[in-house]
């Protein structure tokens, strides 16, 4: 998520903190120290990261811009507690909450998903003696709870700022590394951004579900046939070279930028997993199917930034047991080479995806629907333009016919059936002498038909019961179509 | 379908008591007490938290109704016969209580007449329930309001197609512009919803409260097959089921193809936010994330760990990728102890086993460079294998004995060596080691994989032994200074992480020493992962080492004692042993000189 660092440097930001035996600082000096930490934890282990730096005291200037828009943001809210009075003030902001209208709305919540932080450069009491932290607290609360206030523990000095710093680090800059396996193909990766954890809505107790460490491929899918599923989020996943304690190389934060740049030259040359595996994944258009926990997998494929840049990334299903119902339920994949022949042909010409569903969908049959009046004419005009070709259209003819009268029968629409034979046997009388003489007898027929169904009581009137074309001396050829 | 025929329009001479909409009613109260499936296990599974399984349900009531007041009979009939269930229901366990009943009374009635019940907004009659009344003329405007109450019970939204191009009937060569109009959940139009840009068509002739999202069809250029970020999928419907518009595009879409939707908008860039399509006859709308992402101008992998390396085996490993796709298994499997069988289980499991020995780049491998090891690198891998198998995997190996004696180049790779790199004999060497690390890697998998192996150690060729003493005597005098260097290069070029290959190097210790000088050669290649204890070298090769046509004897024994072998647990020191010596505090090594590979341990078990 990209973070907004939004400084306080109203007037009492200079207020001085007290020290002995050193050189005075401000509360402003703090907060620098502070953040310069907090950017050079990003410089090493979250590089990708982006920030933008905004300063306000009763005004406020954006100073570092970001270059883009995003949808979802970290907004890390540097002060000292003092919220100023009179309009415009935090409190007085507060105090008039309700009576603010659509066009004057406050800035809390964000129209966007984002989490705030407030990095108080002052300890609790000190906040606690004015309403200064209830007010700080409600400004969490509007943001629908996203956030958290930190306040500095025991007296205001470098080392208790820098601490403070490393708590939010810890909860909100900490860089995800899991290992990337299949089978025994092995390598370290980073993910980035940090996967957040997912809760669940429908669950009765909702508990927060993280992805694992061990990021486990269970087998792969073609990009056609996982056809642009829906995923919670998207993530670079970045190989890493730890060194031999494990820890990521150049986690340090005073490293030598040349010791640096050496190591990665000797990491770019040691061969790993992640770029084989992007490079096939790339060539053969294809995605591997990731065990990201218990019921919660996710894809691993080739993102191309453009036509040079290219990258490994993963996206996450919504965790469950069935996340994409084209490829039916995840436990149920298994190896081709245990199907009987294999499902992907000798040829690779076919797939055994999508799955096809249990039911078809209405759109996917013949029903008949009449619920505009078009509808209910279309069928009818159908029936008639096919009772004027007769007998070479006799199956069509027939087959509209049962359609029409399954329908009018289930919505009890026996009018229908009986205006219908009306209009057949009108057609009957019109027919021109040069008519095939088989065409007279089958309308005949097909009237008489349906005028027994419209009675409604006899067998001819059973829904499951099918009009047949009539037999006759002429329909000798046409027996063989049906 | 057939069930609505088989009720039958009702019948207007019958006793008007007899098709009383009241029997309706209560039979739909009855149907909401009984339990269903779903909530009797949600109640056995949660037990003592059964209470948490709720019972809401609906009643949607088509009728006829004489006025207000019949109106407020069949509410107080619904009330009254819910609250009697509600006690029997309480001492049962097929039965649960309704805690939420919604009655939703449709009053439908001719067109031409004026309706005798007006309409009322939903009401609490009770804690239980709720009701309200629509009255709706009948024909076209009750096919309305069931639209504009589905979108309501079932959280839907409207999207409508515009610009979709269609042939006309009667003039199939042109084409006209139609829309569709399609309900989908809302959620596919979260972002419109938070970006309160809504495109809304407004002016739908439906109604005044039904709200569409307009989208542009975008005609798709090629069947490209590419992989869109999709922050969503739902299915959709078209209102107008099988009208020629809607069935022209459901029709286009069932036929596999996608189609891009766009925003029309009046200026600015083309922004597509949703694409149609479906997944095995059912149509999917996917919502396409049109905001900007922070994995823009992400670095490019080539700039990363293992960027520079150029020579991946990224063929062979989409080759790989293939033969490890997944496919539906639908019918439940049986292991032979009658647990289920999860096919993704397997899935992992083939992958183990195919992964064993896996080279990631070309200039570590030569087995997998040759056209010649393929049949045998292709089903050594398997969890078993047929006679037909060992058949060809042995074939393989007296092709490549036949190879080795007609002396054909092999492919090994000269990478960051200099000069012509190593001589035949030692690339066969090498081709052989490697070939008996895979081979090795899955001994244990079968009985025939064995026989593979055996086949394997009986063939391979060793050094003949005048020549070994021939080379041997002649590099004794710098063998002592030499060695250890030349050995610890010698790894370099192989750079098998695996103990297993080690264990190979190991055993042919002999040949290595006498060979060093032809590895003296190249200073920068390769430097083994352990050093090598200085062996003093038997002067009486043992048996199995001579070349040349094996002896019937050698075969036999050999056979016996894989026979025997298997019979007992080998001691770990004498199968590791070099010429019969075990090297003692090998960990020692290990942890001084190279970092222990896991894969290399499971394989050696």
């Amino acid at each position: 998520m990209p973070t907004v660092v939004v400084m306080d440097v109203s007037l009492s930001m200079t207020r001085p903190v007290s020290l002995e035996g050193s050189e005075e600082y401000q509360r402003k000096h703090l907060a620098a120290h502070g953040l310069t930490m907090l950017f050079e934890h990003m410089a090493t282990n979250y590089k990708l990261e982006f920030t933008a730096l905004v300063v306000f005291s009763s005004l406020w200037e954006l100073m570092v811009p970001f270059t883009r828009d995003y949808n979802t943001l970290q907004v890390v809210l540097v002060t000292d507690g003092c919220l100023g009075i009179g309009r415009g003030s935090l409190r007085h902001s507060l105090a008039t909450h309700n009576q603010r209208s659509e066009s004057n709305r406050f800035p809390l919540p964000f129209p966007f998903p984002s989490k705030l932080y407030i990095m108080c450069m002052a300890n609790l009491e000190e906040l606690q003696s004015t309403d200064s932290l209830d007010c700080l607290e409600r400004l969490i609360d509007l943001n629908n709870g996203e956030g958290q206030i930190f306040t500095i523990d025991g007296p205001l000095c470098l080392k208790n700022v820098q601490s403070m710093f490393g708590k939010l680090i810890d909860l909100a800059y900490t860089p995800f590394h899991a290992i990337l396996k299949c089978g025994h193909l092995t390598a370290d990766v980073q993910v980035f951004p940090r996967p957040e954890p997912f809760v669940v809505d429908e669950e009765i107790d909702p508990i927060p579900k993280v992805i694992n460490t061990d990021l486990e491929i269970v087998g792969f899918i073609d990009i056609a046939d996982i056809s642009s599923p829906p995923v919670l989020s998207r993530h670079l996943v970045l190989p890493i070279a730890l060194n031999k304690e494990g820890d990521e190389v150049g986690t340090g934060i005073t490293d030598d930028n040349e010791d640096e740049n050496s190591a990665n030259q000797i990491a770019g040359k040691i061969p790993n997993f992640c770029v084989l595996l992007h490079g096939s994944l790339k060539v053969e258009g294809m995605v591997a199917i990731v065990q990201l926990g218990p019921e919660w997998h996710g894809m691993l494929y080739s993102q191309a930034d453009s036509k040079k840049k290219s990258n490994l990334m993963m996206s996450l299903f919504e965790p469950g047991p069935e996340p994409l119902p084209w490829l039916g339920k995840m436990a149920q994949l298994g190896p081709i080479s245990d199907a009987k022949e294999n499902p992907y042909g000798e040829d690779d010409n076919k797939s055994p995806f999508p799955l096809q569903p249990k039911n078809k969908r209405s759109y996917a049959q013949n029903v008949t629907v009449w619920i505009k009046p078009s509808g209910l004419q279309t069928d009818v005009q159908k029936i008639l333009r096919n009772a004027r070709k007769l007998p070479e259209k006799t199956q069509t003819f027939y087959k509209e016919l049962n359609r029409l009268r399954k329908a009018a029968l289930a919505f009890g629409f026996l009018d229908l059936l009986k205006g219908v034979a009306d209009m057949l046997e009108r057609e009957c009388t019109l027919l021109p002498d040069t008519a095939h003489p088989d065409a007279a007898f089958q309308l005949t027929h097909a009237a008489k038909q349906l005028k027994l169904a419209s009675t409604g009581a006899s067998e001819y009137a059973a829904y499951d019961h099918n009009v047949t074309p009539l037999q006759t001396d002429f329909s000798g050829s046409s027996t063989e179509r049906l | 379908m057939a069930a609505l025929a088989a009720v039958g329009p009702p019948n207007p001479r019958a006793d008007p008591e007899c098709c009383s909409i009241l029997h309706g009613l209560v039979a739909a109260v009855e149907t909401l007490c009984k339990i269903t499936e779903y909530q009797h296990e949600a109640r056995t599974l949660l037990m003592e938290n059964a209470e948490r399984v709720g019972n809401r349900g609906r009643i949607i009531c088509i009728t006829n109704a004489k006025s207000d007041s019949h109106v407020r009979m069949l509410e107080d009939c619904v009330q009254e016969t819910i609250h009697e269930h509600n006690k029997l229901a309480a001492n049962s366990d097929h039965l649960m209580q309704i805690q939420r009943c919604e009655l939703v009374l449709i009053h439908t009635y001719p067109v031409g007449e004026d309706s005798l019940v007006s309409d009322r907004p939903k009401k609490e009659l009770s804690a239980v329930l709720t009701s309200e009344v629509h009255s709706v003329r009948a024909g076209r405007h009750l096919a309305t309001k069931l639209n504009t109450l589905v979108q309501q019970h079932f959280d839907l939204a409207s999207t409508t197609i515009t610009n979709i191009p269609m042939k006309e009937e009667q003039h199939a060569n042109t084409s006209a512009n139609y829309d569709v109009e399609l309900l989908h959940h809302k959620d596919a139009h979260v972002d419109f919803l938070k970006s309160g840009d809504t495109h809304l068509g407004g002016s739908s002739r439906e109604g005044p409260f039904k709200e569409t999202v307009t989208l542009k069809w975008c005609t798709p250029r090629t069947n490209h097959i590419e992989l869109h970020y999709c922050t969503g999928a739902y299915r959709i419907s078209p209102v107008d089921v099988n009208s020629r518009p809607s069935s022209c595009l459901t029709n286009f879409l069932l036929n596999g193809r996608s189609v891009l939707l766009e925003q029309p908008r009046k200026s600015g860039s083309k922004v597509i936010s949703h694409m149609l399509s479906s997944h095995g006859g059912e149509i999917f709308l996917h919502v396409l994330s049109s905001s900007r992402s922070i994995l823009e101008d992400p670095p490019s992998i080539s700039e990363g760990c293992g960027g520079r390396v150029t020579d991946y085996r990224i063929t062979d490993f989409g080759e790989f990728m293939r033969e490890n796709r997944l496919t539906p298994f639908l019918d439940p499997r049986y292991k032979i102890d009658g647990s289920l069988e999860v096919p993704l289980e397997r899935a992992k499991d083939q992958l183990e086993k195919h992964t064993r020995y896996w080279p990631m780049i070309i200039s570590q491998t030569t087995i997998f460079n040759m056209q010649a090891v393929v049949p045998l690198a292709s089903v050594i891998v398997k969890e078993s294998l047929t006679e037909e198998d060992v058949l060809n995997c042995q074939k393989t190996i007296y092709n490549l004995v036949d190879m080795e004696r007609k002396n054909d180049p092999l492919p090994i790779s000269t990478v960051g060596t200099r000069g012509k790199g190593p001589k035949r004999d030692e690339q066969y060497r090498i081709m052989w080691n490697e070939l008996e690390t895979l081979v090795r890697a899955h001994i244990n998998n079968s009985e025939k994989h064995q026989r593979v192996l055996e086949c394997l150690m009986a063939c391979r060729s060793k050094p003949p032994e005048e020549e070994e003493r021939k080379k041997r005597g002649r590099k004794r005098e710098d063998k002592e200074d030499k060695s250890e260097k030349a050995v610890k290069d010698y790894e370099q070029e192989k750079s098998w992480q695996d103990s297993e290959r080690l264990k190979g190097i190991l055993e042919r210790g002999k040949e290595e020493l006498a060979e060093s000088e032809i590895i003296k050669d190249s200073p920068d290649s390769p430097e083994p992962p352990n050093k090598k204890p200085l062996v003093e070298i038997d002067e009486t090769p043992p048996v199995e080492k001579s070349k040349g046509p094996v002896s019937l004897l050698s075969l036999w024994s050999n056979r016996i004692n894989t026979a025997n072998s298997r019979k007992h647990q080998e001691f770990a020191g004498r199968l590791n042993s070099v010429n019969n010596r075990a090297e003692l505090y090998q960990h020692l090594k290990e942890e001084n000189g190279m970092e222990t590979t896991e894969n290399g341990k499971a394989s050696r078990q």
